[in-house]
């Protein structure tokens, strides 16, 4: 079996648009939380996103969008995205220099891609009407590359000449976490060298106020108080997009590009709840058999473990799972690794949170801290016996786990590794 | 117009009517629909709308192509012939295809259908085809790449007397392509250690395209074909040549029919290199006639007059005595 690494990250996110401000952010404990200005309506419950700087993409045609100059986009490229695929794209370029990835590393038969966002109900909500306003041949041809859930890999495969794997995964929260396990298959399997993890969400109205439809969202409107899990004054969780994209490759290649890991992917487990539609199961059972599995499979014992990157949302139901599912992996074996959510500093990133989640894992390697679990006035006292660390801890980890949750009762654990 | 197809010419109406006079909100509407392109653009679509004017229809329509073309791609549309080819030479996929599509409609008010775009190959095929859309004439035929092999299946000139590398073929004429490569036998003698493609072999690769239009491309009476062999050279007039053409130099031919009745068909044709003209001829003329009525294929319902696949090879001959 392959041994696999992480070699390139880009980020568009909330907390920053490249690594290096990312980094920042999460060791000083910055949130990217604001009053969002399509909420500000009487009849929006909900206040608060964590917001996408420097890019603007509020008309659904993407000709109208802008984004840093860095960039260079055709239009080719441009007309058959969502937001999404923008922050995807750029979040790409990114990933591919900071690997240092020659075109033909990019574009060959074992380079694949797997990517993971709910699709653009923005650009669906629009295409549809004008669908039914003005019939349907007067509408966009891209209507459905640009929206459908899959818009992500139909995008960035076709603008980068991806020829290896590609798919796109969906399980909700757990979508991307799941993309990454998939592709450390496919690697360690050696039917592919190098995978390209992409997981981005829209994170505007469309994509994040329906679910105040489930009662889901925090209804606080300090943006610094509106993301606290673990607090006992949580009230639910602050939606976010953005993208984020991983080159994962396999030891062979490490070595003949002579390239620098951040980690390695050591492993990864997944299991499901088979509970309820919506609510994670009381005890976390899905979350605890994934994470049993992934250390199985990284051949971790759980005293082994330095930090959980954990899924913790914010909710009041969910927070409560995944605590107990730690202490009974960790904290029953003995063991008390730093916990926190980093989800407090830039909201939930729904289908990118697993993605964006774990490039934060593979920046605390390389910059040698691990990031706090912000905003915590009062400890749920669910949390008694578990080390959520309130403050950054400086110091390079050996092991980090991250976890991923999403509806349905999916569940996804993964295990990196020191390089 | 002989040219048209009859099947294409069906339940093409004229659309265009001032029932509803264009107004400050039409006129709202059409800057937001032509935001991206350039003023001009604008203010032809609004003296179309206004007057209904079908010259004003062009400039719009290249307006609109240009606007959906890659910036650097862009040059190519502003001294463009009408040869100019929407996928090879400007990068249209199928996708911006439709784009165009959508926004031409929107702009002056009409509906095309899917199966009427297919064929639209060149800038000068839009063009053609949104002016008739709008005058209410029948469609002409579509543009029909012919490549080597075609143009050697078909043509009773053959290699190395022949003198078209590719070309396409519309209802009104033809285009074509030929390079010089140097290996043509008389290039030794044509001149004396100087190389020069002889004007009369540059009148004869004119012909040849003629002769491929009539085989290809010429509307005839329903059910009948021309005849590889039937066709002769006549007569030209008001022949020039402008530009020493040597290897190396890729002509770009075209012939247009001036003139078409059986059994003399009247052409005017000129070879280009790059942007210069080599040679002009007013006037080319073939006799032609057609083939027996027996050995006709049976015309298909709207199908090309001309069966292209039909097995009954011609025979070849020489055909231009020239």
């Amino acid at each position: 079996m392959a041994r696999v690494f992480i070699t390139g990250l880009g980020f568009v996110t909330s907390i920053g648009n490249d690594a290096a401000a990312v980094a920042r952010n999460l060791r000083d404990l910055r949130h990217g939380i604001e009053l969002y200005p399509p909420f500000q309506k009487p009849e929006c419950p909900c206040k608060v996103a964590g917001t996408i700087k420097e890019f603007r993409t509020d008309s659904p045609d993407p000709e109208d969008w802008s984004w840093p100059e860095r960039y260079t986009i055709k239009r080719e490229h441009i007309r058959s995205m969502a937001p999404n695929g923008l922050f995807a794209h750029c979040a790409f370029l990114q990933a591919v220099a900071d690997a240092r990835l020659e075109e033909k590393d990019v574009s060959n038969d074992d380079s694949g891609l797997y990517a993971a966002s709910g699709g653009s109900p923005f650009l669906t909500h629009h295409h549809h009407e004008r669908l039914l306003k003005v019939g349907v041949a007067r509408c966009s041809p891209m209507g459905i590359v640009s929206s459908i859930v899959g818009t992500l890999n139909f995008n960035l495969v076709a603008a980068f000449r991806i020829r290896g794997a590609s798919c796109g995964f969906s399980s909700a929260c757990a979508s991307s976490a799941h993309a990454l396990g998939y592709a450390f298959d496919d690697i360690s399997l050696g039917r592919q060298k190098r995978m390209f993890v992409v997981g981005a969400e829209d994170g505007n109205y469309d994509a994040i106020m329906p679910f105040a439809a489930m009662r889901t969202l925090s209804l606080q409107s300090d943006p610094a108080l509106a993301s606290r899990p673990f607090d006992t004054g949580r009230d639910g969780f602050v939606g976010t997009g953005g993208g984020t994209v991983l080159v994962l490759e396999s030891e062979d290649e490490v070595a003949r590009r002579g390239a620098r890991p951040y980690c390695e992917l050591a492993g990864w487990g997944q299991a499901s709840d088979g509970y309820n539609v919506a609510i994670s199961h009381p005890e976390g059972s899905g979350l605890r058999l994934a994470t049993e599995r992934a250390l199985r499979s990284a051949g971790v014992a759980p005293g082994g473990v330095d930090y959980v990157n954990a899924h913790a949302t914010s909710t009041p139901i969910g927070d409560i799972s995944e605590a107990r599912m730690l202490r009974a992996v960790f904290r029953d074996a003995g063991a008390r690794p730093a916990i926190s959510s980093t989800k407090a500093l830039t909201g939930h990133g729904l289908s990118l949170a697993g993605a964006m989640e774990t490039g934060f894992c593979a920046l605390a390697f390389r910059e040698a801290f691990l990031p706090g679990s912000a905003h915590i006035t009062h400890l749920d006292p669910e949390c008694d016996g578990l080390n959520i660390i309130r403050a950054t801890v400086e110091g390079r980890p050996d092991v980090i786990v991250k976890n991923s949750s999403g509806f349905g009762g999916a569940n996804v654990s993964l295990v990196l590794k020191k390089a | 117009m002989p040219e048209a197809s009859q099947s294409a010419a069906s339940g093409n109406k004229p659309f265009f009517s001032l029932a509803k006079p264009f107004g400050p909100e039409d006129e709202a509407g059409l800057r937001e629909s032509l935001k991206r392109c350039s003023p001009s653009t604008f203010e032809a679509a609004v003296q179309y709308r206004k007057t209904g004017n079908p010259e004003h229809v062009p400039a719009v329509v290249i307006g609109v192509i240009e606007r959906f073309v890659e910036p650097d791609l862009r040059m190519k549309l502003k001294d463009a012939d009408d040869d100019l080819r929407l996928i090879e030479d400007l990068g249209v996929d199928s996708l911006t295809m439709m784009e165009i599509v959508i926004l031409v409609e929107d702009v002056l008010q009409l509906t095309i259908n899917n199966e009427e775009l297919r064929n639209l190959r060149t800038v000068g095929d839009v063009k053609t085809f949104i002016d008739c859309k709008i005058r209410g004439l029948p469609l002409p035929k579509p543009t029909k790449f012919v490549p080597i092999e075609r143009i050697c299946a078909v043509m009773p000139i053959q290699p190395p007397f022949l003198f078209l590398n590719e070309a396409s073929v519309s209802s009104t004429g033809a285009n074509g392509k030929y390079r010089i490569t140097g290996q043509e036998v008389f290039l030794q003698g044509h001149f004396k250690d100087n190389p020069v493609m002889p004007a009369s072999i540059m009148l004869e690769a004119i012909g040849q395209l003629a002769v491929l239009f009539l085989l290809e491309g010429a509307p005839t009476e329903p059910g009948m074909v021309i005849s590889p062999s039937t066709i002769f050279f006549a007569g030209c007039e008001g022949v020039r040549a402008h530009r020493v053409c040597r290897p190396g130099d890729l002509l770009t031919l075209s012939v247009k029919t001036k003139r078409m009745k059986m059994p003399l068909a009247t052409f005017e044709g000129s070879i280009r290199v790059g942007q210069e003209k080599a040679v002009i001829a007013e006037e080319i003329t073939l006799t032609f006639g057609y083939a027996a009525a027996a050995a006709a294929p049976a015309g298909e319902p709207g199908g090309l007059p001309h069966d292209p696949a039909a097995p009954a090879a011609p025979p070849l001959r020489v055909a231009i005595n020239g």
